[in-house]
């Protein structure tokens, strides 16, 4: 028992820390301020430390009666997660936010979430996960309690949450019905292959995978959430749950269901090649921001997904690849709108950053990299997102899905391009704005943004990191 | 390694000039124009410890990069290459010369760019890993982005979307080529591309998915309508890059990945390849001379000229019999020198007409007219450039286009005779120009007011007419370090 508990150490961090929350902000109100943020962070720090531990010390072990797995993945995905909270939890914490602590508090819920979910070995392990991220993400866009626009997001994220949750469990049913067990291990055993039951049962547990992802047609409540969130929900709703929603597509569909791979990597390709043509033509409309940037993230989810879709363990490797540079890219996107924010007047629209670079010329020189990574311009990271998956498509013999994929993205240039122009070639008659952030933001926003350079001159690192974590299963194939 | 410090010395010290703000410009400037001339001088010692006799590269520099997928940090310089790299570390320091007499608002980031810039450049002309070279060809986009947009005319914005949008499309097939290719050999490195066994209609494919990248980076037509946009809405500088050294690396591309990679599919390609550069020399060179902007007319101007560039990369082609080498030797190295030529030369062009600019602050060529009266200095030297745009023997436009011609002349007569009408449009008008701006009676007044060039402004424009003199009587000089570059090509093409 002892053994098992120390496998799940970074879940029992969290755990304690949520509970000592509670206890804060219910006994002493006063010290809300910084607690949340104090206690987050330190909890991040000491979990990615942990997990990063496991990391250097691989086991692959099966914990509380085979319900929960710890292996290369599990920790990787975790780390992820850990680190890259912690950078959200710095470098998007506001004082003028009163609710923040609230706001960690929820956050910490979701990242437990995640951590079940990247473990699961169980369907219903899995789905005690997924509801634990899924329902603090509803109180998450929901927390700007004053603003109707959040309260009308929060309202849709919520129904059609629901019923994306709804969907994905019936598709749980039938496979129980099919199998008779709820164990991803022994899925494999009975062979059950593309009967119509088990295409159903795949397409239900897809169509509650892609509306985690915000994929197209499942992808409505991306744009208004983040529109309706507060700047740090919306870049944590924006991420974090992307990567739980990797190791849900990783542990069911490459793990437990492969011997489908040609079902659903069709299905995957379609959601994929959807989200990113439909995601990347809204974009060109947008003129609020954090709609664009929504509109964005569907488009780059599309790229992730028809990667996946090659269904070899390369093209797994080149979708985690892209995950983690749409993480880069959306933080610094982010985190620099909450930079140049200020108290009475918050960075929405286009016109908003008109003429920046002569306010702030380093900010805008990180948003710029951030918009050119995006588009996929070397030597930016965002560029061997594209490049690997483009990659892997051609090793795969899909050279026409990779064509399309070039295609879009150049098309996706167009908007990424208007951001940048708005900052640099529109001149402003409207006052310098003065940003409200203080210096905490301002460097870990830095940080993250000359990573987006620095990597992209050395990307090594995260394929090396990205193979690390999924290589062990190379068996498989 | 010399080549290292030719690309990261520019970047850094940008990247330096960024950093220190825009209070402290004058530094900067100083900085930098110190910095790019040392470079310049840093090149010109290379030049001179360049072994002619070689063909294989030089100072050569291959460090691992990303190991997984076999990419190497791979420099190295051959004969092509080191005439364009010169070239850009010529104009650099001038470009940022320049800088100071028509003045600028944020001129750090102005400079900087331009710094960042040529580091990328000779970053292109001088990667051997394929993959490199893209994370160059590509980088550029972004200062060049920057530049039409920023400090460009009234119109730069659309310009400048247009140029990104362009240039970006027609390189992302080129990237698609080059996975296909490391996917068919394992390895990103040019030369290994050039070994490898591929069927005619693979061949084909990837010369199309290159073709589509170069083309509009030369540009041919029909994709080269990006062109006159951005040059007449970019700064002088901006302008000054953009034809003499950006337009050369499509040329650069044909040399170093389409005709050595692809040379089946290049021979099946040639005659559609011809037709499009004759029309680019012709049917562009009529439009020139409808133009009623300056900027424009030279922005026309230089994508017939760059007609002849690909005229000399596969007119060789159509010989009748077997391809004799030395024919294509000719060819290729006509194109070359036309390169290098059209460089200098464009560059100059668009120097004086913005000397021109900043005077009277417009480039429409019916506001001009009796220029020599006020400015004599000045109208020697814009004469001469357009004497030598326009071809004239003893300058370095002369060499190119006869060599490309006489190569043509060996091929088919018919192609040499339509290509040699450049000498009468290119001279028309260039001329017909000269003589509505230079010459001719003051009809706007405020040209009265004006004051001849000063030195400041002369220093750029004499050297780079030296430099077009020099290349026109003694074309040696260039052609004897391509010579044994561009016989192993030759090879490769025509076996």
């Amino acid at each position: 028992m002892n053994i098992e508990l120390t496998q799940i150490i970074p879940e029992l961090i969290i755990a304690s820390a949520i509970c000592l929350l509670i206890l804060i902000n219910s006994l002493i109100p006063s010290k809300k301020r910084y607690s949340g943020l104090i206690i987050g962070s330190l909890t991040m720090l000491s979990c990615a430390f942990v997990s990063f531990l496991f990391l250097l010390d691989p086991t692959n072990s099966f914990i509380f009666n085979d319900h929960y797995r710890i292996d290369h993945l599990a920790m990787g995905l975790k780390f992820v997660t850990y680190l890259g909270s912690l950078m959200i939890f710095i470098g998007t914490t506001t004082n003028k936010d009163n609710a923040k602590s609230e706001l960690i508090l929820l956050e910490l819920f979701a990242i437990l979430g995640v951590s079940i979910l990247a473990s699961a070995n169980n369907m219903l392990t899995l789905y005690l996960g997924l509801e634990t991220l899924t329902l603090s993400m509803y109180g998450l866009v929901a927390s700007k309690r004053s603003s109707e626009i959040a309260t009308e997001s929060a309202m849709k994220f919520f129904i059609l949450g629901a019923i994306a949750s709804a969907i994905f469990l019936y598709g749980v049913s039938y496979i129980y019905g099919l199998y008779g067990t709820l164990f991803f291990g022994e899925f494999n055993d009975v062979t059950i292959n593309n009967s119509i039951e088990m295409q159903l049962a795949l397409a239900f547990i897809i169509c509650g995978i892609a509306f985690k992802f915000g994929a197209v047609p499942f992808h409505s409540w991306v744009p208004d959430s983040y529109q309706g969130a507060s700047t740090s929900s919306a870049l944590f709703i924006s991420t974090i749950p992307k990567i739980g929603a990797f190791a849900l597509i990783y542990r069911l569909l490459f793990e437990a269901f492969i011997a489908n791979v040609e079902f659903w990597s069709l299905l995957l390709l379609l959601l994929g090649l959807l989200s990113l043509i439909i995601g990347n033509l809204i974009a060109i409309a947008q003129d609020n921001l954090r709609r664009l940037l929504g509109y964005s993230a569907i488009g780059n989810i599309g790229f992730i997904l028809i990667a996946f879709s090659i269904g070899t363990t390369e093209g797994v490797i080149a979708s985690l690849v892209g995950l983690i540079i749409y993480f880069f890219n959306t933080a610094v996107a982010f985190m620099s709108l909450e930079v140049i924010s200020s108290e009475n007047r918050a960075v929405v629209s286009l016109s908003d950053i008109k003429d920046l670079n002569s306010s702030h010329p380093w900010i805008s020189l990180i948003i710029l990299f951030a918009m050119f990574s995006m588009v996929g311009i070397p030597p930016l990271i965002g560029f061997y997102a594209k490049w690997i998956v483009l990659s892997e498509l051609i090793n795969a013999d899909m050279l026409i899905i990779a064509l399309i994929g070039i295609i879009i993205s150049v098309i996706a240039a167009f908007y990424y391009l208007r951001v940048v122009w708005y900052m640099y070639f529109e001149k402003n008659e409207l006052p310098i704005m003065q940003g409200s952030s203080n210096i905490l933001q301002k460097i870990s926003l830095s940080i993250i943004g000359l990573m987006i350079v620095i990597l992209g001159l050395y990307p090594s690192p995260i394929i090396d990191f990205c193979r690390f974590i999924i290589s062990p299963f190379l068996l498989i194939d | 390694m010399i080549i290292d410090q030719l690309i990261w010395i520019p970047i850094l010290t940008g990247l330096f000039v960024l950093a220190i703000g825009e209070k402290r410009s004058n530094i900067s400037y100083l900085l930098s124009l110190f910095i790019s001339s040392a470079l310049f001088f840093l090149s010109v010692y290379m030049y001179f410890i360049f072994d002619n006799s070689l063909s294989s590269f030089q100072f050569e520099l291959k460090v691992p990069w990303i190991e997984r997928f076999n990419i190497n940090y791979h420099l190295g310089i051959d004969g092509i290459s080191l005439p364009l790299i010169m070239l850009t570390a010529f104009l650099s320091p001038i470009v940022i010369y320049t800088a100071k007499t028509s003045p600028k608002n944020k001129m750090h980031q102005y400079i900087a760019s331009f710094l960042i810039l040529e580091g990328m450049m000779i970053g292109v002309f001088s990667s051997l890993d394929a993959f490199l070279f893209y994370v160059f060809w590509e980088a550029m986009l972004i200062p060049m982005f920057l530049i039409i947009g920023v400090w460009g005319g009234k119109n730069r914005i659309y310009a400048t979307v247009k140029f990104f949008l362009y240039t970006f499309l027609g390189s992302v097939f080129m990237l698609i080529a080059i996975i296909y290719l490391y996917t068919k050999t394992g390895s990103y490195s040019i030369t290994d591309f050039y070994t490898n066994s591929l069927s005619l209609n693979q061949q084909i494919l990837i010369f199309l998915a290159f073709l589509f990248a170069f083309a509009v980076k030369i540009p041919m037509w029909p994709v080269h309508t990006w062109l006159p946009d951005a040059h007449v809405e970019a700064p002088t500088g901006g302008s000054v890059i953009l034809a003499a050294i950006l337009l050369k690396m499509g040329g650069y591309g044909f040399l170093r990945f389409s005709l050595p990679i692809t040379p089946d599919a290049s021979l099946t390609m040639a005659p559609i390849m011809i037709a499009l550069s004759l029309i680019a020399i012709i049917y562009i060179g009529l439009v020139a001379l409808a133009q009623t902007d300056m900027k424009k007319l030279i922005a026309y101007s230089s994508i017939s000229h760059m007609g002849f560039v690909t005229l000399g990369c596969f007119v060789f082609f159509l010989q009748s019999s077997s391809l004799d080498l030395d024919t294509i030797n000719l060819a290729i190295s006509g194109a070359m020198i036309q390169m290098i030529s059209h460089g200098l030369i464009s560059a100059a062009l668009f120097l004086s007409i913005g000397v021109m600019y900043d005077r009277l602050h417009t480039r429409n060529i019916d506001d001009y007219g009796g220029i020599v009266t006020v400015m004599p200095k000045f109208s020697v030297l814009m004469v001469f450039f357009a004497l030598s745009n326009a071809a004239l023997p003893g300058t370095s436009g002369f060499v190119g286009e006869l060599t490309v011609i006489l190569a043509s002349f060996k091929v088919n007569i018919y192609i040499a005779l339509l290509s040699a009408l450049t000498l009468i449009i290119g001279a028309a008008y260039t001329l017909w120009m000269i003589k509505r701006v230079i010459f001719g009676a003051v009809i706007n007044e405020k040209i009265n007011s004006q004051e001849d060039m000063k030195l400041i402004e002369a220093i750029p424009l004499s050297l780079i007419a030296l430099f077009i003199l020099l290349l026109g009587v003694w074309p040696k000089l260039l052609t004897d370090t391509m010579n044994a570059t561009i016989l192993v090509l030759s090879n490769m093409v025509s076996g």
